[in-house]
């Protein structure tokens, strides 16, 4: 297979190392091509936040440029609360997408009644297969995830990028 | 003020389902095919309005603006309509109330629907990977969240954990839907049986769900007429068949708007279903044979539950003591459903109303005994969105 990419014969030659938005699963997170780059600003300093409206007082997710309950664009961003109990569960043993590993563990959280999100899908990371419950308390935790380069101007800029899940709160 | 116009569905076609080696645009003119013998009536130019639902084309295909592309390799000049409509799994379904609206205000009098995907890739991870964005890709895609098992066999948990409902009721789904799938020469599972014991001996894909919980992933194409009752009339000696009330909800992209207490309650699904009843003038009572979209075992006991044909929670009973078979109080997916014959998610909207459309007028191979009134159903996404269109032989009063 290796010779077959060398020789250009293989896949799609005309990219030829650039970068293909289309098959890239992460979002593009910096302030050239997102206006919510704040949130993933913040999580590079492993803060979990999103927008609060000023006007309403509604708290959404995810943040928004927006607000969803009245329209306003006067908002703020807010730290929320970053552990959760785990409601549901399901191990993936083969067959993940391609960029997650296999077991792939994703859950359904509850969060407590303070907090502004009622559920959430997520991913769980830094649990083995088999280690999980349901009732486990997790929590919020970011990683690196592939660096992308955008054009501006004459230059190339590369935009560093990260992203969260959820690990289990050791005991 | 001038008299609304009344919608009928006319009749439609479909293609094999499964794994084809075959394009969309193959498939679309497989599935006319079949139309044009099944309405002998119809001339391509009689058809006005076209309305195109596929999700993937424009990646799996690499055709974006698809509907000029479609008429013309079905030989269509369309003059009132020509839009393709992406709503994931509820594609054709959506386009058949756009249609209904259409025709009923005058603008168009003959719409094709037709909906069609490829889904099984040169290569296999492709597929799934694709499913990344069919989901809100920011936010749940990025949690892993690509082809739906996983969701959805936690909504299986919820409901076993909240209202007891049991692996073997998951199996009745599964070994009714193969059992009327069994007739199907079009499904993909056509002509094949299912035991409870085989049922429950399959690999499993992730917990509860085995092989047969899932629908599996097919290439298809479909596509149905929908005319103005005075077209129809000239069209087709057949019963006409009229589109009487539709409704459509969609309350989350992604899984913190979840509607519903637990996963096992959508009460987003319970109000599509209202609307479509209240439009109709009909009740769950009234409803004499149903296709409901049957992509894992657990929907199908959630959706006889949320449209109101059993008690909420009481799903997985009615399945098992045989009330969706052909001779039970609401027969359910009769033409085997996404189970067997598969799910090319634009194209199950039109397969799904083909069924009813000929249920109605007496000429289905699993027939109920003279049904008056049915339902079509379709979910979108990971349980984002949910579409209903209620049929009858006769028009709302």
């Amino acid at each position: 297979m290796a010779e077959l990419q060398s020789a250009k014969l293989y896949g799609v030659p005309q990219l030829d190392g650039r970068y293909s938005q289309v098959l890239d699963m992460w979002p593009l997170e910096s302030e050239e091509s997102n206006r919510l780059f704040p949130f993933y600003d913040n999580m590079k300093q492993g803060r979990w936040t999103t927008t609060k409206c000023k006007k309403c007082g509604y708290i959404h997710y995810p943040p928004v440029v927006t607000c969803t309950n009245c329209w306003s664009e006067d908002l703020e961003w807010v730290d929320i609360p970053k552990k959760a109990k785990v409601v549901s569960f399901t191990e993936t043993m083969a067959g993940a997408p391609l960029g997650f590993d296999s077991p792939l563990i994703v859950a359904w959280l509850g969060f407590d009644k303070s907090h502004p999100l009622k559920h959430l899908f997520v991913r769980i990371i830094n649990c083995a297969a088999g280690q999980l419950k349901a009732g486990d308390e997790v929590q919020f935790v970011t990683f690196e995830v592939p660096s992308i380069p955008i054009d501006v101007k004459k230059d190339v800029k590369v935009c560093d990028r990260v992203y969260y899940a959820f690990e289990p709160v050791k005991k | 003020m001038a008299e609304t116009k009344r919608a009928c569905i006319v009749g439609g076609g479909m293609c094999k389902f499964g794994v084809r080696a075959a394009t969309i645009f193959d498939m679309l003119q497989e599935a006319t095919s079949a139309l044009s013998k099944d309405i002998p009536g119809l001339k391509p130019q009689e058809i006005d309005g076209l309305i195109f639902a596929s999700t993937t084309a424009g990646r799996n295909s690499n055709s974006l603006n698809t509907a000029p592309i479609v008429a013309h390799r079905l030989g269509l000049k369309p003059t009132s309509i020509c839009v393709r409509v992406d709503t994931l799994c509820s594609g054709s379904n959506t386009a058949i109330i756009l249609a209904k609206g259409l025709i009923e205000s005058g603008i168009a009098e003959v719409i094709m629907v037709c909906g069609t995907e490829k889904l099984n890739m040169p290569q296999r991870w492709e597929s799934v990977y694709m499913n990344l964005m069919t989901n809100d890709h920011d936010w749940d895609s990025a949690m892993g969240l690509a082809v739906p098992p996983p969701f959805f066999g936690m909504i299986a948990d919820a409901h076993m954990k909240k209202y007891g409902t049991t692996k073997a009721q998951m199996g009745a789904v599964s070994v009714t839907n193969y059992d009327y799938g069994f007739t199907n020469p079009l499904g993909q599972f056509g002509g094949r049986k299912l035991t409870i014991e085989e049922y429950l001996d399959a690999r499993t894909v992730c917990d509860p769900f085995g092989l047969n919980d899932c629908c599996p992933v097919t290439d298809g194409a479909s596509a149905v007429i929908i005319a103005s009752e005075e077209r129809a009339k000239a069209m087709t000696d057949r019963k006409l068949v009229y589109l009487r009330g539709t409704g459509q909800t969609a309350t989350h992209g992604m899984s913190a708007g979840w509607p519903g207490e637990t996963l096992a309650d959508w009460p987003h699904l319970k109000k599509a279903g209202e609307v479509a009843y209240k439009n109709a003038q009909l009740t769950p009572q009234d409803i004499d044979v149903a296709q409901t979209h049957d992509c894992f075992s657990i929907s199908e006991i959630i959706e006889v539950e949320e449209l109101g044909f059993c008690k909420k929670g009481e799903g997985g009973e009615f399945v098992a003591s045989g009330q969706v078979r052909v001779d039970g109080k609401t027969p359910v997916n009769t033409d085997g459903g996404l189970l067997t014959v598969g799910h090319p998610y634009g194209a199950t909207g039109a397969r799904q109303a083909l069924e009813i459309c000929k249920q109605l007028q007496g000429r289905a191979i699993n027939q109920v005994k003279d049904p008056k009134f049915a339902l079509t159903h379709n979910l979108s996404g990971v349980c984002a969105q949910h579409t209903v269109v209620i049929y009858g032989t006769e028009p709302v009063k």
